[in-house]
């Protein structure tokens, strides 16, 4: 029904046209015209699959009246003979701030800023200042004479505009470009709705990360459902009301990469909306998942300069991914449309937009078909903005939005004559420049005086006078439609200049000059040989561009086929089982189908597997870490005390080459935690090391955990003095959050099982945040909490005695071995470090000997990383259990293994060598617990991910390919083509601690 | 008004805090070790002397803290000592943990216990030696995995003060210097520079463009402080430029912190053509692109933790664990570290063990960066360093390899011939709750 409501307004926007300005007083006599024109003799591109050659395009009151080979055309008619020239129709850019208000972006610099916990946006709107539905292009809208001109100059026709600001955006207007007024250039004020996952102008803390935007998105789809199903006899919210008035419209969403664009996808999949995205030219890099998405895409065509790489040392901080992203982003549509994948192009991401037509040629060398090109920027955008019967094609009944072009659209000699825009003529280049080209005999004051050549095209035509045919000299020369001024020094070294001016006759030119000495003469110039045109090269006959290959994931280290799972028999090991076995000698262990199949002696290889021999290697279970922070492109939503909604699976990053380091150390499994910059956390995401791999393969979706912390980051003691607004600032208030919370959630959880018991009525308001926390008094998701000191342990417990909740795990737990009992006794897991303290006041009296402590207690204790560096060493930290407190050193080892495993609910799969488990398992050199231990290799289901060897060859590989790229830019550079300095992306390094924002400037800071 | 007040309250609690804190060191450090009294001589022992020999079954003897003899089994005069059988433990010379803030600095986040950082940008007269507070928490935790001796290091500024190093015991910072202001530490304004992006908290490096100005500054410092050494009595005084005299003297290091390869070759020019006489690159990350300048001009290299990451993406995943034994190999002298850390540091003798696994060399050559090579560095391969006779008699028994956490045990220390006490903090807490477990 809104479908065919938008169409209805949009027909009616064409028919009215021609009368927009009904309603307007004129200043003079009215000057009405029909505006009829017949274009003959042309070559119609139709669309991309369409062209008529010499046919006839007639037009009429700025509306396509009839194209065809043969158009009766009505008496009246300006008819203009194109004498073979090309008609194309108008581009069409979706992603435009064409006449929008400027958005004026406060940067942040450093220094601390106190909070800004609400909106300033006053009024009856939502209560987020990034929400902003009911911001509306069309109202917004003011022509842009300057803007409109530069994107006519390109040969764009219509644009579909809306302001770039905040999350939710609002209305886009399909715009066209013509020079007259609004009225007339509004095509559909409301064609689209707009998405992105930055703030924009808003101040407002929340939300502070990425994966606080994709909840902040869910939670407002379910405001707005709510709303109109009753909210709205509860509050009146114009955002809300603005949202659910969009609904139906084609919804666009702004991304910058691969990653966000699929997790733009996948909150579109929760609401049935699926978006069409604007990504940031590096689908390539995950093609498969993108086109699995089905989403039509608007692509960028911004492409990396080449770097300066002349000194060896310097070019060292330009990576790998950098050097090939330089070389394959020209690639990106050509992957995008062999993959099959609908898109348009844009020229938003344009640093400089005169790039356009380069960059869009350069796609065609790399393999863009010419007809996807023209598809992508003419009917496949209208129909994706449902405007289909006005722009993108040469139909009737469409706009008269067209281009006169010289010859194919895409060839580099290609000239734009005409955009006529609305049935108005837009000259971007005469097109009945006279073709002076040719040689001819110069003669002056009745003397030949040699020869005048000129070449080039006959819009920008080039001149040489010729003397005693070997002196050749560049004049100066001005054409103007058929008058010519001509300039030159025949002596350089006299400075006497010969000024001649003069005018076309016949295929001649002739005229006036005045020689030096003041002498008034006349000259001439006979034709004498037509212009030999020199072939150009033809871009399009070059051999396609060689390029390298695609890596997974595409980094350094990455692969270019991912690895198999295989069939292993590893014979004669020391296995380290973490079953009542204990430590295994001279043992065999076969792999099979990413399970462990069998644990014994001499057992024999099935056909086809691969054997390896253990003699002298100890065989484990691959390190679980339980607290980690690695492979995330967040860590900390730390704009309110709770952030219970907020999912750190949202944020998952395959790319983190610490997922390939900590291979490297032994880990296979980690367990990665939101920050805990406030009370109540995010929800964890569990994942398996796959290197190479989507963010759904490496997630384990089945683990359900949220993180809780305590202290003095959520009390913010350590952030400066502006960061004493957000409650709590005390341990006293940290208590109340959680009752006020878990108190909000029972009566929450009450209210839905009410609900569904009656089955009608009014359903309660979704709440993310609640759900989260309803789950974990329905025993469905488990929390680890970041804790330190005895009376805040001792807090939590009583509050989730209190209120019936359980503590699944307290994590860095520093003074747990005050508590072990209390724990013990409540199945309390605690996840520690081996043997930090002294960086703040509450590790003040945290010791080495705690994990001991704890696990002579009974408590199930785990030895964390929270640090990416320290991740990949976790067998030495495990081992200093041992030193501290003398933990059986089989004991020691499962605190990095089968304790994670159990504490995260997953020991039914994972921690421990035994079968029908997931073959998960690392082979060390020496014993895994000392400090002389390295994986030989670690594997994940049966897939061995890293390979100590492997490693050496794959660094080996890594050198060749980024000598290749850097010999390749230095040519580039040798050529001319512009370079930029070198510089590099310093990995970022996620701790707990990090907030995003107060926090990581403190740390830049010190 | 309000905030005024809100700040005052502020000072208060923390002033509090202080002195809870004060009160508590006070309270629980055990007493240094007394002067020895009479000859001792320990037997049965593998002793791992520091330069690379090992004596199994070995024999040490020390009398006035001073070694008198290491041998085999049966070498020595026993008479009249005590003799301690110490049979299939390890003995290692007292390992040296250079570039630290071991006892000026207590908690980071407390302010009042931060001792490191000077204002001023060139400050070569601050001076750590006397901030060293034996009183610290911190220091007997170190002693307790084999940390003798260690180097309080001012930090910040562009010349950031002096260093001196400290045995790990002591009841003052008089009584426990080894070696007072050994070096003066500067900060070399790096190649590429980080800036940060607060839109998208992204850190990017490229070229570092105040370099030069940095750069010129050090250079008329160092100029200025030439021209005054050659003054025989300056006056009017500068301390600033008096406290660099002892460079172009030799008598103490010039340590320069630098990371890029690029730096550091700039850095060892400069200080050869100002004239002084010792430089020790500290940090180091890229010396092992230029391991062979380093090596002709004989400049030994203090490196940063090595548990850590490789610096760029594409790195060797193992680079920092391999780079001391890279160094070594190229003829370069290597003491490894934990710069700035300071209760970190207990784990030295880790990195050594780390340097060991992956670096493809022998335990007793990853011992010397943290023992022989740091005593030679600092110049005071005299006294310590290596178990030789007329050394020091500071040293550890351990139950095992002092590298491997399987065989860091301390049993027993020793710091120029006394006993020293291996209690600290920690293990009262631990039989603390030890206590309150068994009464369940």
């Amino acid at each position: 029904m809104l479908k065919q409501l938008s169409t209805l307004v949009a027909l009616l926007g064409v028919s009215m046209l021609s009368h927009a300005q009904e309603t307007f007083p004129r200043n003079g006599a009215y000057d009405q015209r029909s505006g009829r024109y017949a274009f003959t003799n042309a070559n119609i591109v139709v669309d991309s699959k369409t062209t008529i050659t010499n046919g006839t395009l007639l037009i009429e009151n700025g509306l396509i009246r009839e194209v065809s080979k043969q158009v009766k055309i009505p008496t009246g008619t300006v008819v203009i003979d194109l004498k073979g020239k090309y008609i194309y129709p108008s581009l069409i850019d979706l992603d435009s701030d064409y006449g929008m208000p400027e958005v004026k972006i406060e940067r942040r610099t450093g220094g601390r800023q106190t909070p800004q916990l609400e909106s300033n946006k006053k009024g009856a709107y939502g209560w987020n200042q990034a929400i902003q539905p009911e911001n509306e292009a069309g109202k917004l809208f003011t022509p842009d004479a300057k803007k409109a001109e530069d994107l006519r100059k390109m040969g764009f026709g219509t644009v579909l505009s809306h302001s770039h600001d905040g999350i939710v955006r609002g209305s886009g207007a399909l715009l066209s470009l013509t020079d007259e007024s609004a009225n007339k250039a509004i095509l559909n004020g409301k064609a689209s709705s707009h998405f992105s996952f930055s703030k924009g102008t808003s101040g407002q803390t929340y939300p502070s990360s990425a994966m606080g935007v994709v909840a902040l998105l869910r939670q407002h789809y379910y405001d707005a459902d709510w709303y109109a199903k009753g909210g709205k006899n509860q509050e009146k919210n114009l955002s809300l009301e603005a949202f659910n008035e969009l609904k139906g419209l084609p919804s666009f969403f702004e991304t910058n990469d691969k990653y966000s664009l699929l997790r733009a996808d996948k909150i579109g999949d929760e609401f049935g909306v699926q978006y069409i995205i604007r990504g940031g030219g590096d689908e390539y890099q995950r093609l498969n998942e993108i086109k699995a998405t089905k989403a039509t895409l608007l692509l960028p065509l911004a492409f990396p300069e080449a770097y300066d790489v002349a000194d060896p040392w310097d070019a060292d901080l330009i990576s790998i991914s950098q050097l090939k992203h330089w070389e394959l982003a020209p690639k990106n549509a050509s992957e995008v449309a062999k993959a099959a994948i609908p898109f348009a192009l844009t020229t938003s991401g344009l640093k400089n937009k005169n790039d356009f037509w380069k960059n869009i040629r350069t796609a065609i060398e790399y393999g863009l078909p010419k007809e996807k090109a023209l598809e992508a920027l003419t009917t496949l955008p209208a129909s994706v903005i449902k405007a289909d019967g006005q722009v993108g094609s040469i139909k009737a009944g469409l706009l008269a939005n067209f281009l006169i072009t010289s010859t194919d659209l895409f060839s580099k000699d290609n000239v734009i004559y005409e955009n006529w825009i609305q049935g108005k003529k837009f000259v971007l280049t005469a097109i009945n420049a006279p073709d002076l080209r040719g040689t001819y005999a110069l003669s002056i004051n009745n003397q030949p005086t040699g020869k005048l050549q000129i070449t080039g095209s006959p819009e920008k035509p080039e001149y040489k006078v010729i003397i005693q045919d070997t002196v050749k000299i560049t004049p100066k020369a001005i054409l103007t439609n058929e008058l010519l001024t001509l300039t030159y020094q025949p002596d350089k070294k006299r400075q006497e200049t010969i000024r001649l001016t003069g005018w076309l006759t016949g295929n001649a030119l002739k005229g006036e000059g005045i020689l030096p000495n003041g002498n008034v003469v006349p000259w001439t110039a006979t034709f004498s040989e037509k212009f030999a045109a020199t072939s150009p090269k033809d871009t399009a006959s070059k051999k396609a561009i060689e390029t390298g290959k695609i890596v997974y994931p595409f980094v350094g280290f990455g692969n270019e086929e991912l690895p198999k799972s295989e069939t292993v028999l590893i014979k004669n090991a020391t296995v380290w089982t973490n079953e009542k076995d204990g430590i295994l000698k001279n043992t065999d262990v076969l792999i099979q189908n990413g399970k462990i199949a069998k644990v014994g002696k001499s057992l024999s290889a099935p056909s086809g597997s691969k054997t390896v021999d253990g003699t002298g290697k100890h065989l484990t279970t691959g390190i679980i870490d339980e607290h980690s922070h690695i492979a995330l492109f967040a860590v900390n939503e730390g704009g309110q005390t709770s952030s219970a909604e907020v999912r750190m699976a949202d944020v998952i990053n395959p790319d983190d080459v610490n997922i390939y380091r900590q291979l490297a150390g032994g880990v296979t499994t980690s367990h990665l935690l939101h920050g805990s910059a406030n009370s109540i956390g995010g929800q964890s995401a569990l994942i398996k090391l796959k290197w190479g791999g989507s963010q759904s393969e490496m997630l384990i979706p089945e683990s359900k955990t949220i993180k809780f912390a305590l202290g003095e980051n959520v009390k913010q003691s350590n952030w400066g003095d502006v960061a004493r607004v957000r409650f709590p600032q005390t341990r006293m208030g940290v208590e109340q959050v959680f009752y006020d919370h878990f108190l909000r959630a029972k009566d929450y959880a009450q209210s839905w099982k009410a609900y569904n018991a009656k089955k009608g009525g009014v359903a309660p308001r979704r709440d993310l945040e609640l759900d989260a926390l309803a789950e974990i008094i329905a025993n469905e998701r488990s929390i680890t909490c970041h804790s330190y000191v005895q009376s805040e342990i001792n807090m939590l417990m009583s509050v989730a005695d209190s209120l019936k909740f359980k503590i699944n795990t307290f994590t860095h737990i520093l003074e747990g071995y005050k508590l072990a009992d209390k724990m013990q006794q409540r199945g309390i897991g605690g996840s520690t470090f081996a043997d930090w303290w002294a960086y703040k006041m509450e590790v003040k009296e945290a010791i080495p000997y705690n994990a001991a402590l704890m696990y002579h207690q009974g408590v199930t204790v785990a030895i964390n990383s929270d640090d990416a560096e320290m991740a990949r060493r976790l067998n030495q930290e495990a081992a200093k259990t041992v030193n501290y407190g003398g933990v059986p050193e089989e004991e020691a080892w499962k605190m990095v293994t089968l304790n994670p495993a159990k504490l995260l609910h997953v020991d039914d799969k994972l921690g421990s060598v035994k079968a029908g488990k997931d073959a998960d398992l690392v082979l060390w050199n020496a014993n895994p617990l000392s400090v002389y231990a390295r994986p030989e290799f670690t594997m994940i289901e049966g897939t061995v991910y890293f390979d100590r060897k492997k490693d050496e060859e794959k660094q080996k590989t890594m050198a060749v390919e980024r000598e290749r790229l850097i010999q390749k830019m230095l040519s580039d550079k040798a050529e001319g083509k512009p370079t930029q300095k070198p510089q590099g992306a310093q990995p970022r390094m996620w701790h707990c601690e990090d907030i995003v924002g107060v926090h990581a400037e403190h740390a830049e800071e010190n | 008004m309000k905030l005024e007040k809100f700040n005052i309250l502020n000072r208060a609690a923390l002033a509090v805090l202080m002195a809870f804190a004060v009160q508590q060191t006070h309270a629980q450090n055990v007493a240094p070790a007394l002067p020895q009294t009479k000859p001792i001589v320990l037997t049965g022992a593998t002793i791992h002397t520091g330069s690379g020999q090992v004596i199994e079954n070995g024999v040490i003897a020390f009398d006035k803290g001073i070694i008198t003899q290491v041998g085999p089994a049966g070498s020595g005069n026993t008479t009249g000592a005590e003799v301690i059988d110490v049979k299939g433990k390890h003995i290692f010379p007292g390992l040296i943990s250079l570039n630290t803030t071991v006892g000026i600095q207590e908690i980071a986040s407390v302010r009042a216990t931060l001792d490191f950082s000077e204002v001023g940008e060139v400050n070569p007269h601050i001076r750590s030696l006397i901030a060293y507070n034996t009183d610290s928490e911190v220091i007997p935790t170190l002693r307790g995995n084999g940390v003798l001796l260690s180097q309080a290091v001012p930090q910040g500024g562009i010349v950031s003060g002096s260093s001196s190093v400290f045995y790990t015991d002591g009841w003052n910072w008089e009584d426990a210097v080894l070696k007072k202001d050994d070096g003066i530490w500067l900060n070399w304004p790096a190649f590429l520079a980080r800036s940060f992006n607060f839109e998208d908290f992204s850190v990017t490096m490229k070229r570092n463009e105040n370099r030069q100005e940095v750069m010129d500054k050090f250079k008329s410092v160092f100029a200025d402080a030439k021209a005054y050494a050659d003054v025989a009595n300056p006056s009017p005084v500068n301390l600033r430029l008096a406290a660099m005299k002892p460079l172009f003297e030799g008598t103490t290091n010039l340590y320069i912190r630098a990371e890029y390869a690029k730096d550091i070759v700039e850095a060892v020019k400069f200080a050869k053509e100002a004239g002084v006489k010792k430089v020790v690159i500290v940090g180091g990350d890229e010396s092992y692109k230029v391991a062979s300048f380093l090596k002709e001009n004989q400049v030994p290299v203090v490196l940063n933790p090595t548990h850590r990451l490789p610096n760029r993406v594409d790195e060797n995943v193992f680079q920092p664990y391999e780079l001391p034994a890279l160094l070594h190999k190229a003829g370069v002298k290597v003491a490894i570290t934990y710069s700035e850390e300071w209760w970190r540091t207990r784990n030295l003798a880790f990195l050594a063990g780390t340097s060991s696994g992956y670096g493809n060399i022998t335990p007793e050559e990853a011992l010397q960066f943290i023992t022989r090579n740091a005593a030679e560095i600092i110049g005071a391969d005299k006294q310590i360093g290596t178990l030789e006779k007329g050394k020091h008699a500071s040293f550890l028994v351990s139950e095992g390899d002092i590298l491997d956490m399987r065989g860091n045990d301390v049993t027993m220390v020793f710091i120029k011939g006394g006993k020293v006490n291996l209690d600290d903090k920690q293990k009262r807490l631990y039989e603390k709750y030890k206590t309150k477990y068994s009464k369940n």
